[in-house]
């Protein structure tokens, strides 16, 4: 008994096992005193009992089983229960959860039109707004988008026109007949219309006003298609009903949605040339970039960032070597294993445009290419586009081409041009600034959509993955990304709401993909006890045991004590 | 222009949207591979070999170097064990090289653990990973998933230091699944006891399939005596077989279930397994996908009809325009600056110089000095903690004598 307790104690090693030991050592020394006395009585089958301890020494043991006990209830169990326990910051789930279900924000598209009626008097005017909106809400089944007219006076018509938030102006001008035309460099629809169509300050009813209405629903159709397409796939509620379909609308808005690249603030733009033999050797890119693309990047601009880089690749060999190239080899002529089609340079996704310089044609067999080639009067085609990638332009030339002059590059960057536009995702349909202020209210309907789901991913990932731990600078995220969703939700339709939507979905993504959210995330309970069996164990088992001897030894001194009682009162 | 049809157009077009999302099977834009051996040493030639020729097939249907992930342990290539440098051979008969000139290893050596692989499929990496190191897929992208070295019930072991469970790879995939970060997953794993690791996945979209049951080995196919080990597992082999005899091209109509059926018992020595039923649609619909989904890099690609004219007239009026606006923007700016300038010329010049003073005063300072007393703090208390315990204990020891 005396031995094992001098071990377990010598293990622990400071001030206290210290005292103890010398304790033991004077215990045994007293029972190492005594055996010389009974040796004759030792041949006696009786074995010799110790000496009572001293109560001095009992309690001395006690204190000192009681302070490793406190120890290790107080020391040991605080820091193994803060040291193993896994950080998960407070996120406020159930706001998450509104969000990604759509019941946070209902996304509302007000936007303002503004009518210019100089030759129409001030009553008419109003007459023509009031019916006018009154059949554009008659028209509307999508509340969400929301067209609001207002009267413009002439003298307001300059200052009318700067401010921002005005999507469409629409002048109404006296002619002969009724007509309506988009105005290619602004926001305005001109519209027509003969003397007697205009309503008079009384009347309850005006084609004219119909008219106009329909044309408004026709110029925003395809806007209000695209975002009602956005909600419904990201399975936000709308009172939108349809009422039956058009496949090939479908398809096409099916298509738009995977041919556009996903939302960033920077798109890389890769300028390739692609030579299958030694020439041509160089080309005028930079002017023609200056020329044909500069201007259509400056008006993204607010939306996006661009960068260029540009490259020549001599004895490029395509994955296809046919002469007449079908739609099927399209998709594999690009010799992803040998051209240097990544750069990888920066975070920005790359979009690459490639110019391949040899006399190799698409041949177009499809019915409806087929169709395409009567309107157009041409059988062959240069250049196809490949979704969320980028194009290739088949560019022929004489054999003995060394330089590729700006000319030659003209219809390839056009090209590049008009498809740089689908690839961002930039509507077909409307003049291009309408096409331009679309595409804005259409990123930030995407973004806040985007940012509203990573935030219920992130939230049912706290719920699934009990063992994830979540620091605290993801709660920071998820916070500023909600602030940053509810100022982008009160401001859609703006160029503000573009910018706090932007915010969010960046804050959004910084807080799901965290990085320290990682790790073993799964321990099974066999590894559990694998860990802490061969550490504890060995340690356990003597505070365990004479904690239990003590008390076995508490309870005999009472029993020994209350009989000796019980003695004392039988005599 | 007829006014009924300007009213019905509108309709028309909104009247297809909320079906267009349940009715079109959105398909995938990209597709992307990750193809991991988990083993390392001399003696696991094979495994390599396995991912390599699984990365050579995917390369030659069209996937790109950008978007295929190699987690490659250890270089064979080098090892100066190999008695053919700088190669590495799947075949005894040692007619395709492997290694080749076009290798692009993404994860190599100790980079390839377990923590690298969660956080390669969950993209919870750092700002410094280049892109080509990571999985930038959306939810457009079909993933092709293969793993392959020594495994077990429910665990894979990477590199002889830690293993990766079933419960940790089938958190990766849901985590995946939340962020929208795949279409269509096919997931593959060639080892010992393969079929358990894919038994606890629960995120919808995948197909799964592994080379042997639970207590079952995955057996090699056969050894080169020249480089003296065994140089590619069965099912990889038969997988490849298949691969190469059947699927030539991207053009290639054979599916899923058609490379499925070609495991047998007797080829593989050990019973493949397939699960379908993370798969909406169940076993029909994935069998029916094509192996070129996963294996091959499909585009869609869109080609133009014949030029349109009105594309230049459109960039003429777009320049005007930008001319326009630019010459208001500038004018505006202009004014501003003016007024600017005319009210408080001085400021400018004092922020001139603060930015010249804060660009001089470059010292070293810690990353982060938030809460820098209290680290100041409690180190001193930690300090003066440990000097209270020394005296207590020289006192406590003279009191004992």
């Amino acid at each position: 008994m005396t031995a094992r307790r001098s071990t377990d104690h010598g293990a622990a090693g400071d001030t206290l096992s210290s005292d103890t030991q010398t304790a033991t050592l004077t215990s045994t020394s007293t029972p190492m005193a005594t055996p010389l006395e009974p040796a004759t009585a030792a041949t006696s089958s009786t074995l010799e009992e110790p000496p009572p301890e001293k109560l001095s020494d009992v309690r001395r043991r006690i204190w000192v089983i009681v302070s490793f006990w406190l120890i290790v209830l107080l020391l040991g169990l605080p820091i193994w229960w803060k040291t193993t326990t896994i950080h998960r910051a407070n996120l406020p789930l159930k706001e998450m959860l509104d969000w990604a279900d759509g019941k946070a924000c209902r996304p509302v598209f007000p936007l303002r039109i503004s009518i210019q009626a100089n030759s129409l008097q001030e009553q008419e005017a109003q007459n023509l707004l009031r019916l006018t909106q009154h059949a554009l809400d008659d028209l509307n089944d999508f509340s969400g988008h929301h067209l609001r007219l207002q009267l413009s006076s002439p003298a307001a018509a300059q200052k009318q026109k700067d401010e921002p938030d005005t999507a469409l102006t629409i002048r109404l001008l006296p002619g002969e007949a009724v007509t309506a035309t988009l105005d290619p460099y602004e926001p305005v629809l001109d519209i027509t219309y003969p003397p007697n169509a205009a309503p008079s300050a009384t009347s309850a009813s005006s084609t004219l006003a119909t008219y106009v209405a329909g044309q408004l629903r026709s110029t925003f159709a395809e806007e209000q298609a695209i975002i009602s397409y956005l909600l419904s796939s990201n399975s936000i509620p709308s009172d939108y009903r349809p009422q039956g379909l058009t496949p090939e609308a479908a398809e096409s808005l099916a298509k738009r949605t995977t041919r556009s690249l996903k939302y960033a603030p920077t798109y890389h733009l890769t300028f390739s040339l692609f030579t299958s033999g030694p020439l041509p050797s160089s080309w005028d890119i930079e002017a023609a970039i200056q020329d044909y693309m500069k201007p259509v990047l400056d008006l993204l601009s607010p939306i996006h960032n661009f960068t260029i880089d540009t490259q020549v690749q001599l004895y490029a060999s395509p994955g296809v070597q046919n002469q007449v190239l079908s739609k099927d080899d399209l998709s594999s002529f690009i010799n992803a294993a040998e051209w240097p089609l990544s750069p990888s340079i920066g975070g920005a996704p790359t979009v690459n445009f490639i110019v391949f310089v040899g006399n190799q044609t698409i041949a177009l067999s499809s019915q409806q290419d087929q169709d395409a080639v009567a309107e157009g009067g041409l059988n062959t085609s240069q250049s196809w586009l490949i979704p969320q990638w980028g194009t290739v332009y088949l560019l022929s030339l004489p054999h003995d081409t060394a330089h590729v002059s700006v000319d030659a590059l003209k219809q390839p960057l056009l090209t590049f041009t008009s498809h740089l536009l689908s690839l961002t995702g930039t509507p077909n349909s409307g003049s291009l600034p309408l096409r331009l202020s679309t595409l804005s209210r259409i990123r930030s309907a995407d973004l806040l959509l985007r940012a509203s789901s990573t935030l219920g991913s992130l939230a049912r990932l706290a719920l699934a993955l009990k063992s994830i731990s979540i620091p605290s600078s993801v709660a920071d995220g998820v916070s500023k990304t909600i602030v940053h969703l509810r100022r982008a939700c009160e401001t859609l339709g703006e160029a503000e709401g573009l910018e706090h939507a932007r915010i969010a979905e960046a804050e959004a993504e910084r807080a799901f993909f965290e990085k320290s959210m990682v790790g073993q995330l799964y321990f099974p309970d066999e590894h559990k006890v694998a860990v802490y069996l061969p550490l504890l164990g060995p340690v356990a088992v003597p505070l365990v045991m004479g904690l239990l001897n003590e008390l076995k030894a508490w309870r005999k001194r009472r029993r020994e004590a209350a009989e000796k009682r019980k003695a004392k009162k039988k005599e | 222009m007829k006014l009924s049809n300007i009213i019905r157009l509108p309709a028309l077009l909104g009247a297809m949207l909320l079906s267009t999302a349940a009715v079109v099977e959105a398909e995938h834009t990209s597709n992307w591979a990750v193809l991991v051996c988990t083993s390392r040493f001399w003696f696991n030639y094979r495994h390599l070999a396995n991912v390599l020729s699984i990365y050579r097939t995917v390369k030659r249907l069209g996937i790109p170097d950008s978007q295929i992930i190699l987690m490659l342990p250890d270089d064979m290539a080098c090892n100066p064990r190999n008695a053919f440098p700088g190669t590495v051979y799947s075949n005894a008969d040692r007619a395709v090289d492997l290694y080749g000139d076009n290798i692009e290893v993404d994860y190599r050596g100790y980079e390839v653990t377990v923590e690298n692989f969660i956080r390669l499929l969950t993209d919870r990496v750092g700002e410094e990973m280049p892109r080509s190191k990571r999985l930038l897929t959306d939810d457009r992208s079909n993933i092709l998933v293969y793993m392959t070295g020594h495994g077990g019930n429910e665990f894979l072991k990477f590199q002889d230091a830690e293993e990766i469970g079933a419960f940790d790879l089938a958190d990766a995939f849901e985590q995946m699944w939340e962020k929208k970060r795949y279409h269509e997953i096919l997931f593959m794993i060639d080892t010992c006891q393969a079929n358990t690791m894919y038994s606890k996945l629960y995120s919808p979209n995948i197909i799964a399939t592994g080379s042997s049951e639970l207590d079952q080995s995955s057996y090699s196919h056969h050894a080169d005596n020249d480089i003296g080990v065994a140089v590619i597992d069965r099912y990889t082999y038969y997988n490849l077989e298949f691969l190469e005899n059947e699927v030539r091209d991207t053009s290639s109509k054979k599916t899923v279930g058609d490379l499925f059926d070609s495991y047998t018992y007797e080829k593989i020595h050990s019973n493949a397994g397939v699960r379908y039923d993370l798969f909406p649609g169940g076993a029909e619909a994935a069998r029916s996908r094509l192996v070129t989904d996963f294996f091959g890099n499909v585009q869609n690609v869109e080609v133009d009809g014949s030029k349109n004219t009105t594309l230049e007239e459109d960039m003429l009026a777009l320049s005007k325009t930008i001319a326009a606006l630019r010459k208001k923007a500038d004018e505006e700016e202009a004014i501003s600056v003016g007024k600017e300038k005319s009210n408080a010329p001085e400021p400018e010049t004092d922020m001139k110089n603060e930015t010249l003073v804060t660009h001089k005063s470059q010292f070293a300072k810690p990353l982060t000095d938030d809460n820098w007393l209290m680290k100041k703090l409690s180190a001193l208390g930690a300090v003066v903690g440990c000097a209270v315990l020394w005296q207590m204990g020289s006192w406590l020891d003279p009191a004992q004598k």
